[in-house]
């Protein structure tokens, strides 16, 4: 009976001890960093670009993971917030290092991209960002890598066809005085100049929350077009709000970071929006549908509408599977030597390409078939689904 | 001419707009002596619960505003009771705790709002033609709601039995209590009425501009500017500090750009700050 007893007591206690030891010989995993603006303005690109992450990394763990010399390891996201500034990814690249981290999803911003680049190179991490700026990328940066091209990729297409509809012979581009507007307001009025309009640039401090004042300023030239490009989703519907209500009637672009519907909503609807042009980096199809329905099959949890969701998904995919060819989660330049050899072909977005070499001076820009949308009187018109941005 | 005209109807706008955020911060610095970092959460939880009341509850607009300033005065009361009051005599210690209070609204609304920004507009649209320039419906009515606010915080502070007891509490509490006055309930009555201004302003301006959990925290900068300029604690330097900044950034941003502006008003501020440290209406430094 007392033997009885102390086996009762026992079995548990050893079945945990040996359930708890088998997971630690099973329970190997590879740390990925995300880092972006969970929080603030940007949030809802950080916050697009995690799930985008998640999906990946859920669909590489449910393949068995990542081969590494420890075997197949899982891979674990540890995700830091930066609130879509320098200082915060700069110290989320720190927090990293300290972790062992060698590989870094984000961040999303120019701001958080300047911050985080000095401390990622010196711990060499691989890095997957997205920033409109000049030197978002470039020889200087050998394992930094660019999700999307910049607007000099896609900027000329997208003008072309708002010229064909429009036809406006003078913009004014609205941009935060930033980095994240300084980088791409030339960029843009580059491409609006190639094609024949004259451009005016405006800029504001980032954050303000009403442009009464400027909006007067800027409608006191006349433009035919307003392009508001980098300038954050909120910002950008409290201007399209206001240029509304001071009664412009022209279309409004967006050559810049996506956000259509918030920036419908925050206008009072696409009536109210009226005409309006922008670029989507992704374009969400039948085919990139599934992605959510992946998504909520794998996390149990729905993906964000934002189109980062799918573009990070697609990018988190090459990066992992970089780290599958490579069997390491540690040697970030036998990763990035992968990554630059890997076929851009996602089986949810499309065929693409690197480049790069012409505008950064190294071909490290993941360019995938991206998106121009129209809405026209109110009136949301289906995508336009444009090829792969290819180098000059 | 015109473009001057234009840019003091804006810069009228600006200023009614300021002073009714930077009226109740001033109020709780002038009165508890605390600098509340959650009046800017405040201001956006005002939007949102008139948001909700009108989407969710389908309640006329004006109501919707009245829910958000009672709902919101009543969790400032709150906080003042269970939180605030505990410390209210160290300073820090009150500057820390409203910013975590704050982190926990924005959070929580983030949590149950998302964090994009929903369908809020103004119910009244149009505007009244001044020569060159226009004011537009809305702006109009937080002009006037603004100016009654201001009218009213002012009567009860300076015309009134409670103003009376709340500003002798402000310069001696323990004399105030000898004299009957008890601090539990009227610091609490006014950090509610506080809590509820901003709560006001935010009901009535995020619809003209636009709701975002983190839609408090531009205008916590404009309060600070606004009070440190006038004088930490004035009602009538908040007032006239309002005034300043909002033409200031009405001139500057039509005849300069907007990134200059900004740099301008900071460069007045300090400028005020360096020839009169307590601001323009230099109300001393008082506490609890």
């Amino acid at each position: 009976m007392k033997k009885r007893e102390t086996t009762k007591l026992f079995a548990p206690i050893l079945g945990a001890i040996l359930a708890l030891g088998g997971s630690a010989v099973h329970a190997c995993e590879v740390k990925v960093g995300v880092v972006g603006p969970f929080s603030g303005g940007a949030a809802q690109w950080g916050v697009a670009m995690k799930s985008g992450a998640e999906l990946a990394a859920a669909e590489f763990n449910a393949a068995g993971g990542i081969p590494t010399d420890k075997g197949d390891c899982k891979i674990r996201l540890v995700e830091i917030d930066t609130q879509y500034s320098a200082q915060g990814a700069a110290a989320a690249a720190n927090s990293l290092a300290n972790e062992g981290v060698k590989v870094v999803l984000g961040p999303v911003g120019s701001p958080e991209v300047s911050g985080i680049k000095p401390v990622a190179a010196r711990h060499r991490m691989l890095l997957m960002v997205n920033s409109y700026a000049k030197d978002a990328i470039g020889p200087k940066w050998p394992l930094a890598f660019h999700v999307s091209p910049g607007a000099s990729g896609w900027a000329l297409p997208i003008v072309r066809k708002a010229k064909e509809r429009y036809g406006m012979k003078n913009v004014t581009i609205i941009a935060p005085n930033d980095q994240g507007g300084t980088d791409i307001a030339p960029v843009v009025a580059e491409a609006y100049t190639a094609e024949g309009i004259k451009t005016k640039e405006e800029y504001f401090q980032r954050g303000t929350a009403d442009f009464t004042a400027l909006v007067t300023r800027v409608l006191a030239s006349k433009p035919d077009a307003i392009d508001l490009v980098s300038s954050p989703t909120v910002e950008s519907g409290t201007l399209a709000k206001q240029l509304r209500v001071a009664g412009f009637r022209g279309p409004i672009g967006k050559l810049g970071g996506p956000g259509t519907e918030e920036i419908a909503r925050i206008v009072g609807g696409y009536e109210a929006l009226g005409d309006y042009y922008y670029f989507e980096p992704i374009v969400v199809d039948e085919e990139a549908l599934k992605m959510r329905d992946a998504y909520k099959e794998l996390t149990g949890k729905d993906s964000p509408e934002h189109t980062f969701f799918y573009l990070w998904g697609a990018a988190s995919r090459l990066v992992f599977q970089a780290m599958k060819e490579a069997q390491s989660a540690q040697d970030s330049e036998a990763i990035a030597e992968k990554l630059r050899a890997l076929d851009v072909k996602d089986p949810n977005i499309g065929e693409g390409l690197w480049i790069g070499q012409s505008f950064f001076g190294i071909n490290q820009e993941l360019s995938l078939p991206f998106g121009m949308g129209f809405v026209h009187n109110g009136q949301v018109e289906p995508l336009i689904k444009m090829p792969a941005a290819v180098d000059k | 001419m015109d473009t001057f005209l234009l840019a003091l109807v804006i810069g009228a706008m600006f200023s009614a707009q300021y002073a009714l955020i930077a009226l109740g911060f001033t109020l709780v610095f002038g009165i508890l002596g605390v600098v509340n970092f959650a009046h800017g959460s405040m201001y956006m939880l005002g939007g949102y619960v008139a948001y909700w009341s009108v989407s969710t509850l389908g309640l006329p607009y004006p109501i919707a505003v009245a829910i958000a300033v009672l709902f919101t005065g009543l969790l400032g009361a709150l906080i003042e009771i269970l939180l605030v009051h505990r410390i209210v005599e160290d300073h820090l210690s009150t500057l820390i705790l409203t910013l975590g209070v704050s982190l926990v609204i924005v959070t929580g609304v983030s949590l149950i709002f998302g964090h994009e920004a929903p369908q809020f507009t103004f119910p009244i649209a149009g505007s009244i033609p001044l020569g060159p320039a226009y004011m537009p419906l809305d702006r109009l009515i937080v002009m006037i709601v603004s100016g009654v606010a201001i009218l009213a915080v002012y009567l009860l502070i300076f015309r009134s039995a409670f103003g009376r007891a709340v500003r002798a509490l402000s310069i001696d509490q323990s004399i105030a209590r000898t004299y009957g006055m008890n601090p539990r309930v009227l610091f609490a009555v006014t950090m509610a009425l506080s809590s509820g201004l901003a709560a006001l302003a935010g009901a009535l301006v995020t619809p003209i501009l636009s709701l975002s959990p983190h839609a408090g925290e531009s205008v916590l900068l404009t309060a600070f500017v606004v009070v440190i300029l006038g004088g930490l604690g004035s009602i009538i330097g908040a007032t006239w500090a309002a005034v300043i900044t909002g033409m200031i950034q009405s001139f500057a941003g039509i005849y300069v750009g907007g990134s200059l502006g900004t740099l301008l008003l900071f460069v007045l501020v300090i400028a005020v700050l360096t020839v009169r440290p307590s601001g323009l209406f230099g109300a001393p430094a008082r506490g609890a």
